[in-house]
């Protein structure tokens, strides 16, 4: 039986397209009459259907190795491009994380979501997204994982477009597609040129082949690099990261789902060539140097942000980088503890925070305050979400962290250092977030807030009490270190470092006597920060501007150059046509003297042979 | 020697013909200058006939023809020029410069 469920587990993402082209029916301009909610529980069913097949598949794959389905898709000449899907308790694990939390999300959304009509769009978006990695999460190979990580690009720029007559989302939507897709398209330069060195685009056969490659460092080098591209720009690395930042402009429920794991499909292809990319220690260097920029500057800009959502998608960003510094330091069991670990509680966070946002209306944390008596599953909430992002045992993050550290320990001790800082910036910036909203005076946009309805508690309930057991979890998976093995060491600096963070948090912006807002630092670094390091003006002076001044000279060029040069000839012929009808010049006599010039050109021409000689024998 | 003389004196009348042809303000001096150059032609074919072909003569035969077409291209040169003129009140060549581009 749970064979049967394990040998159909392709029909995991099938379900959700079932539902995505399901949903379309109800769109408002064509079934007008029964508003637009039906979409949304068929692929609340769907979903359902996806969850509980998955749970099934994962019984029959437990403890078993891991098990390969081939699917035909095309092949020609040389080249045989079968789908392969790997189906092992990590790939079944992850399509059931995807799955739950798009379950946990539409949910919320049912209640998010009760005031707008486009629901089909929206359901069809997040159905076509839980398709996609769950695809992702099947398939085992990097040419398919780089088609389905396009058609998500497609989906985020549809998504985040969502509510389109919104300045600010149009041009969003436009980065978030132009910044990913940067990425990809390196990427998939990448991809093309791993075939010829590796001869196969399957994980499997490429962890196999790298172990025994022996290429030239170079290539080896602009390879990793072309294909750590893809995962910077899915990932939200540094340069690459201001389109995360826009993508705050979407719907809160696809924020849950894009900031829990959507950013993680990057992610999980770097883990996957992580072989690959252990070719080139340069290239290891490039990603745990991306990874650590990413995360200390992620979780700076964190701290200065005063948008409750962007808040949150700085701190996405850092855990990221975490992700990077995982993969380069070869750590992929890490990297996915803490894609879990980050996902789960992530979206506990977001969720949290949307649902304070569904009836305060602002996203503004200086707006916020006192929100704790009258919003007490919110809070806790987002403070067992929080706990569970930082290094806070027992929470599920710890382990992530404490493993990380413990392996970096001996190799590169700086990177703890890193780990410890990012530890510390995010308890400050949860902590602050915290205190922000739920604590303090109650402003006036917090005057009256009433808890929100169940369909957007009830998810939020249901991730907090999964969020509480991660632990539990990761401990029946034999993934929590023994006690003897602890580094008391690690695991006392990072608790040292959460409390340090918690505590500063804590002490100013627990505190009622501590006057908001706060400014304690020099105010042009503040600015830098909440501007998020002005990446938007240095993407507008470099590369928007050289493209823009390039694409301007080669407009000039064909308008002017190469339309000119065809242009030209007819005008050259018009202009010939015109000044030359002026030979007839209805003179009669003119036309004598033409015909006479003619006759006497004709006559020297032909006895030139002659007349040459003529005036040689003269000039001899 | 006598009949390069004939011939360069014949095709001076030639480019006096032209001359007059192309520069004549007046039609009818168009049509004199026709018939110098006609004439200048008929001295050509007269030295010719005498030079090269004494005994068969072919060339008188050839200049008795041109003058009697040139006599009749004449006439109906002069009847064109007058009838020309019975619209135009004029016989100045620049005048007659109406079918141009």
């Amino acid at each position: 039986m749970g064979q049967f469920f394990l040998q159909s587990a392709w029909l995991i993402p099938c379900y959700a397209l079932i539902g995505a082209a399901l949903a379309i029916p109800w769109s408002p301009a064509i079934i007008h009459r029964t508003g637009p909610r039906p979409a949304g529980y068929m692929n609340l069913v769907m979903t359902l259907i996806a969850f509980v097949h998955g749970l099934f598949a994962l019984q029959a794959t437990w403890n078993q190795p891991a098990q390969e389905i081939l699917i035909p898709w095309l092949q020609v000449a040389g080249l045989d491009l079968t789908i392969p899907l790997e189906l092992s308790s990590i790939t079944i694990g992850a399509t059931l994380l995807v799955t739950g939390l798009n379950l946990l999300a539409q949910v919320f959304a049912i209640g998010y979501q009760e005031m707008d009509w486009g629901w089909a769009r929206f359901y069809s978006m997040l159905a076509l997204f839980e398709a996609g990695m769950c695809g992702l999460a099947l398939c085992n190979s990097l040419f398919f994982s780089y088609m389905i990580l396009e058609i998500l690009t497609l989906g985020t720029y549809l998504l985040v477009g969502f509510w389109f007559s919104q300045p600010l989302v149009v041009t969003g939507a436009r980065d978030a597609f132009l910044t990913k897709r940067v990425g990809d398209l390196i990427l998939l330069m990448g991809v093309v040129a791993l075939l010829p060195i590796a001869g196969t685009w399957n994980f499997s056969e490429l962890a196999v082949w790298a172990k025994t490659a022996n290429i030239d460092p170079t290539v080896a080098t602009l390879l990793g690099l072309a294909l750590i591209a893809g995962p910077m720009g899915k990932c939200a690395q540094f340069p690459l990261h201001l389109w995360l930042d826009e993508a705050m402009e979407g719907p809160v429920p696809s924020t849950i789902l894009r900031n829990s794991v959507v950013v993680a499909t990057g992610a999980w292809v770097l883990i996957k060539l992580q072989p690959v990319l252990a070719l080139s220690p340069l290239v290891q260097n490039a990603v745990i140097f991306i990874g650590a920029v990413t995360a200390v500057g992620g979780s700076l800009i964190a701290i200065a942000q005063i948008d409750i959502k962007r808040t949150l998608s700085y701190s996405v960003s850092a855990y990221m980088g975490l992700v990077f510094i995982a993969v380069g330091t070869q750590q992929v069991e890490t990297a996915f503890i803490l894609l879990f670990t980050h996902a789960v509680a992530m979206a506990l966070l977001v969720m949290s925070t949307g649902g304070i946002i569904w009836n305060n209306i602002t996203q503004d944390l200086t707006q916020y305050g006192g929100l704790w008596s009258k919003r007490p599953i919110s809070g806790i909430c987002f403070l067992v979400g929080a706990s569970s992002l930082v290094a806070l045992p027992p929470f599920g993050g710890f382990w992530a962290f404490l493993e990380m550290a413990d392996n970096l320990w001996t190799t590169r001790p700086w990177l703890v250092g890193v780990l410890l800082f990012v530890t510390v910036l995010t308890d400050f910036s949860v902590m602050r977030e915290f205190g922000l909203i739920f604590t303090g005076k109650t402003k006036q946009m917090t005057e009256r807030s009433p808890e929100v309805h169940w369909p957007m508690v009830l998810p939020m309930m249901v991730l907090m009490g999964f969020t509480l057991h991660v632990p539990i979890l990761l401990w029946q998976w034999q993934l929590l270190p023994s006690w003897e093995t602890l580094n008391k060491t690690v695991a006392l600096l990072l608790v040292g470092a959460s409390l340090l963070g918690i505590s500063l948090g804590a002490t100013i912006y627990l505190n009622d006597r501590w006057e908001k807002p706060i400014t304690l630092v020099w105010k042009p670094l503040r600015d830098l920060l909440a501007y998020d390091f002005y990446t938007a003006q240095l993407y507008r002076v470099t590369i928007v501007f050289a493209v823009a001044v390039v694409s301007q000279i080669l407009y000039w060029i064909d308008r002017f150059l190469v339309d000119g040069i065809v242009n030209l000839v007819g005008i050259a012929t018009v202009f010939g046509g015109q000044s030359l009808k002026y030979n007839v010049s209805g003179q009669t006599q003119f036309y004598a003297l033409t015909i006479l010039t003619g006759i006497a050109l004709f006559g020297v021409l032909l006895s030139w042979p002659v007349l040459s000689r003529i005036s040689l024998i003269i000039g001899g | 020697m006598q009949l390069q003389y004939f011939l360069l004196i014949a095709a001076a009348l030639f480019c006096i013909g032209i001359y007059g042809l192309i520069t004549s303000r007046n039609a009818v001096r168009v049509l004199m200058s026709i018939e110098l150059l006609l004439n200048a032609v008929n001295l050509n074919l007269m030295g010719f006939s005498n030079y090269i072909d004494p005994v068969e003569i072919k060339g008188q035969v050839f200049t008795v023809f041109v003058i009697t077409v040139a006599a009749a291209e004449a006439a109906v040169g002069l009847a064109i020029v007058l009838s020309i003129y019975r619209n135009r009140d004029t016989v100045d060549m620049e005048q007659f410069n109406l079918l141009k581009w």
